[in-house]
């Protein structure tokens, strides 16, 4: 775990509203895993830092994909090449893409993007192919830089690709990674019980004292997402006791 | 020059006046950027005799300058505690102080009896504060008779330093500081949080599943410098000033109104190194104002 100032360096728009925000962040950028947040505190700026997927890495950069959903996300897209973000991390518990599965699908609806470029890259040099099936409600809200072996685009409007949810879209595949609303990775757990998803919760700490991130089990009790999560074997969680949508999100 | 930083609590000798305050450095174990030679001891987040679950999500939201949580004291109860958590502490330079809960008098007691000579347990902060549990908690704090029953309960079963952590959501917190001075306590640690609610327009539901949370952060250090002060007043025993404190000027803030020492909460979620920088920026203080200790510094607290 690091905790760098690190300078913005550049934001590009990748759907309509969303936005990379690339940060240089060596130590980070190094050492991140696929799936695992950044906490990022600003001034001024909110009390608490904001959780975000690392979105990819760069040589000594990373970036995370973020829309303006309250007054800390619009500081945040404010921020020129002069200013810089607290960044600490690497945090959270990643994806498991040890060897073994021969074929991936990646599921992501909205921002639940955030952790799959890094979860592609990870699984195709664990010899995976990667099929990345992404959703949104319609064709300007999908992230552009969907890649894979395969990608499927689903819409809920019917805009671009396949009409209906990215869950419905997803092809067979030996291993499921989902991220996106929560209510979407309680469809996935319903079909893939064994789907490795990436939750969203409000968190506190990011470092798993304040208890703030609980996640509610299948066997009772609760965990921290900021810790054993954010990613989950998706039937470990029991999903109708976590809040359905947030507005921001550990994938925001 | 080098400060003399140390201060005494109720018979418990602290290298340093900035402690951790309960439920926001967990057991100790994380935190890891953290700069420990800064910590003049910790308080454990809050256990119960058993374990509890806490309560469901939402937990936490922010509010301006502040965030309300509910996280409904979960933790590993005693026994757990004295498994996982005790052995590391008692390698550590630094006190800890258990922060102890129950539903009943007796139950505070029992804990105390049950850690009392537990190796890494110094001493014990009784709360009588929480705002996040159904049953104890908040309803021992804001009576007199029931606080000096809790006090004396545990001061009963333990001879280790026992603080009493004291709740803003009283008419007069000078009563119920006397009432637990009276009953036993070494020191009083003032306050916790104020409780607090939340709303979404778009559910029109409270924001936490709790409905209530306790109230931390900025938003709140004016109340707490004055109700601290108010406490520091009341009693000749030590008060620990908590209550909003990001940097060494809150700080000494706390320490000039009559605290002997102060907690760090809310602001290590932001800052793991909140804890070193209020240490270093009060001993610059001390520096840069001539004084050689801590317990040099003048303190505002006339009597009446």
């Amino acid at each position: 775990m690091f905790l760098l100032d690190a300078p913005v360096v550049s934001r590009r728009e990748v759907a309509r509203g969303m936005f990379v925000l690339s940060l240089d962040a060596p130590q980070i950028a190094q050492t991140v895993r696929a799936g695992q947040f950044v906490d990022l505190g600003w001034s001024p700026g909110p009390l608490l830092r904001r959780p975000f997927s690392v979105y990819k890495t760069e040589g000594d950069r990373i970036e995370v994909i973020l829309k303006a959903v309250g007054a800390g996300t619009a500081q945040l897209l404010a921020m020129t090449a002069r200013d810089t973000v607290s960044c600490l991390g690497p945090l959270g518990h990643g994806f498991d893409l040890a060897a073994g599965p021969r074929s991936v699908a990646l599921v992501s609806g909205g921002l639940g993007v955030a952790p799959m470029p890094l979860a592609a890259r990870e699984a195709r040099a664990a010899g995976m192919s990667v099929t990345w099936v992404h959703g949104a409600r319609t064709v300007d809200e999908l992230c552009s830089e969907a890649e894979g072996d395969e990608v499927i685009w689903a819409t809920d409007d019917g805009s671009r690709g396949f009409a209906g949810t990215a869950v419905s879209a997803v092809p067979d595949a030996d291993l499921v990674l989902a991220c996106g609303p929560n209510r979407m990775l309680a469809a996935v757990a319903m079909r893939w019980p064994d789907a490795q998803v990436a939750v969203e919760t409000y968190m506190g700490c990011g470092t798993g004292v304040c208890l703030g991130c609980a996640v509610p089990l299948a066997r009772g009790g609760y965990d921290r997402a900021c810790k054993e999560g954010p990613v989950y074997r998706a039937e470990d969680v029991e999903w109708s006791m976590l809040p359905a949508h947030l507005p921001y999100a550990i994938s925001a | 020059m080098t400060i003399d930083m140390s201060v005494d609590i109720g018979g418990l000798r602290l290298r340093g006046p900035v402690l951790a305050a309960s439920g926001t450095f967990g057991y100790g174990t994380e935190v890891p950027l953290l700069e420990r030679r800064a910590l003049g001891g910790m308080v454990s987040k809050g256990i119960f005799l058993r374990p509890r679950a806490g309560t469901p999500p939402p937990r936490i939201v922010e509010t301006p300058s502040g965030m309300l949580n509910s996280i409904g004291l979960q933790g590993p109860g005693a026994e757990g505690l004295i498994r996982d958590y005790a052995p590391q502490w008692a390698q550590w330079d630094f006190p800890v102080l258990v922060n102890i809960n129950g539903e009943t008098a007796d139950e505070y007691g029992e804990l105390a009896a049950r850690l009392d000579g537990v190796a890494g347990v110094a001493g014990f902060e009784i709360n009588i504060s929480c705002p996040n549990v159904e049953q104890g908690g908040l309803y021992f704090g804001n009576d007199p008779r029931a606080a000096a029953a809790v006090t004396d309960a545990v001061r009963k079963r333990t001879d280790l330093p026992v603080w009493v952590k004291l709740t803003p959501m009283v008419t007069d917190i000078g009563v119920i500081a006397r009432a637990c001075e009276a009953a036993g306590a070494d020191a009083l640690s003032a306050i916790n949080t104020f409780v607090g609610m939340s709303i979404d327009l778009n559910t029109r539901q409270p924001r936490l599943s709790f409905r209530t949370g306790g109230l931390s952060g900025p938003a709140i250090r004016p109340l707490a410098v004055h109700l601290a002060h108010q406490a520091a007043r009341a009693v000749s025993i030590p008060v620990v000033g908590i209550g909003g404190i990001t940097s060494a000027e809150d700080a000494l803030e706390f320490l000039i109104a009559g605290c002997a020492a102060v907690q760090v909460g809310t602001a290590t979620f932001v800052n793991p190194s909140a804890i070193a920088d209020v240490h270093d920026g009060i001993a610059a203080y001390l520096a840069s104002h001539g004084f050689a200790s801590l317990a040099e510094l003048p303190r505002y607290l006339p009597r009446d």
